[in-house]
């Protein structure tokens, strides 16, 4: 599904983010992705979602070289890869309906079918009761869980997380990953970056670990 | 197709058919459209000063281009009093002039002759100038006379070539022609219309910079949503399209406060206008704008309005780059 080839990433020409990076992630894997804040797992997220593009070597996704998408053909890309954000990126102007909606509104779906979908994702992630709310009368741990059904949605085949836990207590980050091997069980591949090891520990998945922007180890589930 | 593969296609749903896509592109305008004109509502009176701002842009160039669109009937009416006058010879007696009018009546580009013998061109002259007692004196009349002569085509160059013409005939002493006011009126004319058409551009790049300004704010007050849309897939199109409405909604009644303004001021106008014209002897009145008037200037102004839109936003997504 993603495979990195020798790719680097350099800031300004002197800063290197990523350097070297090789490794594949087959379809329906779920990997985790670790290493200590400015590692680097936020660039190697970044250039997944194509906001940035890498200084050397390639990445392929679903076969497809990214680098070499035109830029009228980015957005469709990004709309076959689910994104999860550690502030979440809500908007606060529009009731939670409204937020998982935007996938769907983006794409130009029937609005039948999309409420269908909307409260599918809500019911999945236990929110459905509260879709007239407003993202600030839910509490954090609510607000990310909007966040991941607006990433699923549009029902994407890669599914990406930065820091998904990162604001969320351990019993409310445990919740958070179940859901996330929910949508692995069903074959979306998953890749979370974050660096609460005692939980990743826990749910024995495969882990790569990058420091200094290289890949240091890169573990099998056990 | 099977049905398998069809209810494999609806599990996937990645991509729409082409007429929902399409649907679905012309429902989002429709979103887009009220959701501007609700925004625009919601901050009524900023709103309303955004639109004056407009308005008073396009007062000036649309009142100007009115008036010059009233000087050229004036224009028009004062070409049918284009004439010459052919002064015959001293010596003609009253029987060859009226010989000698028949001729000009018949040469090509004559429309009307009207022959003034010297006895009422002497009584004209006395009552124009009031100088009974001086001329008086004169041991004669020592005035020609003459014939007024309105030509087919009252414009400058075919009146010249006309006097061309008429001068070399026999009993022609001179033929005289008063173009110089007319063609002093026409470059005036000229002037105002390209004042009226700088003051149009001008004025139209106000209208974009009120318009472009107000967008940028807009842009930069939902800078959040633009960044969030771009990550998870909208394209610049969809983006754009919001601004672009709220461009169009300011444009729109940006041009019908102009359209008030003007028909306000026409009829403030209008008494002092045709009293002055009257002291003239003109019939001149300022004309309305009209439906086809009206309908081109909010065509303009809301053309005008996108267009501002469309520059501001473009210039502010290369900008915006999520984080």
């Amino acid at each position: 599904m993603i495979a990195f080839e020798h790719v680097g990433k350099r800031y300004g020409g002197r800063f290197e983010a990523l350097a070297n990076l090789d490794f594949r992630v087959r379809r329906g894997e779920m990997v985790f992705l670790t290493g200590h804040s400015g590692a680097g797992k936020s660039s190697l997220l970044r250039l997944l979602m194509r906001l940035e593009r890498p200084s050397r070597g390639r990445i392929l996704v679903a076969g497809h070289d990214i680098d070499r998408l035109h830029h009228s053909q980015v957005p469709f890309y990004r709309r076959q890869i689910g994104v999860v954000f550690q502030d979440h990126q809500l908007l606060f102007d529009r009731s939670i309906y409204h937020n998982v909606a935007l996938p769907l509104e983006i794409q130009g779906a029937e609005p039948r079918e999309a409420a269908r979908r909307v409260r599918a994702a809500l019911d999945k992630v236990g929110l459905l009761h509260r879709e007239k709310a407003l993202p600030i009368e839910l509490s954090g741990g609510e607000q990310q869980r909007v966040g991941i059904a607006r990433a699923v949605v549009n029902k994407p085949s890669l599914l990406l997380a930065d820091e998904p836990t990162g604001n969320l207590d351990p019993q409310l980050s445990a919740d958070i990953m179940r859901l996330f091997e929910d949508f692995h069980r069903i074959g979306t591949t998953v890749m979370i970056a974050s660096h609460d090891l005692a939980l990743i520990a826990r749910l024995r998945h495969r882990t790569l670990r990058l420091s200094e922007g290289r890949l240091v180890a890169d573990e099998e589930a056990s | 197709m099977s049905r398998d593969t069809s209810t494999r296609r609806g599990a996937r749903a990645q991509r729409p058919s082409s007429g929902g896509r399409w649907r679905g592109w012309l429902r989002h305008h429709r979103a887009m459209a009220l959701d501007s004109a609700r925004r625009l509502l919601r901050h009524s009176l900023s709103s309303l000063l955004t639109m004056l701002a407009i308005a008073i842009a396009l007062v000036l160039p649309a009142g100007l281009w009115l008036t010059l669109d009233g000087a050229r009937l004036l224009d028009a009416e004062l070409d049918e009093s284009a004439t010459l006058t052919v002064y015959l010879q001293e010596r003609v007696g009253d029987a060859e002039a009226g010989r000698i009018v028949e001729a000009l009546a018949a040469h090509d580009g004559v429309a009307d002759t009207r022959l003034i013998t010297a006895d009422e061109g002497m009584a004209e002259f006395q009552q124009a100038l009031g100088l009974e007692d001086a001329l008086a004196r004169l041991p004669g009349n020592p005035l020609p006379a003459s014939v007024v002569i309105r030509p087919d085509d009252p414009s400058p160059a075919a009146v010249k070539r006309l006097a061309g013409g008429l001068e070399d005939m026999a009993g022609v002493e001179e033929v005289r022609l008063d173009l110089a006011w007319l063609e002093r009126l026409g470059q005036l004319a000229e002037l105002g219309r390209r004042v009226g058409l700088g003051l149009a551009v001008l004025f139209g790049l106000g209208v974009l910079l009120v318009v472009g300004n107000t967008v940028r704010l807009a842009v930069e007050n939902r800078r959040q949503e633009i960044e969030v849309v771009t990550l998870i897939g909208a394209t610049h199109a969809f983006v754009r399209r919001p601004f672009l409405y709220s461009g169009a909604w300011y444009g729109l009644g940006g041009g019908a406060l102009a359209c008030l303004l003007l028909t306000l001021g026409g009829n403030w106008l209008a008494t002092p206008i045709a009293a002055l014209a009257a002291s003239y002897g003109a019939g001149f009145t300022l004309p309305g704008l009209g439906f086809a008037g009206s309908a081109i200037l909010l065509g303009c102004s809301t053309l005008l309005g996108w267009l501002g839109a469309w520059i501001a936003v473009s210039r502010h997504l290369a900008q915006i780059r999520p984080r």
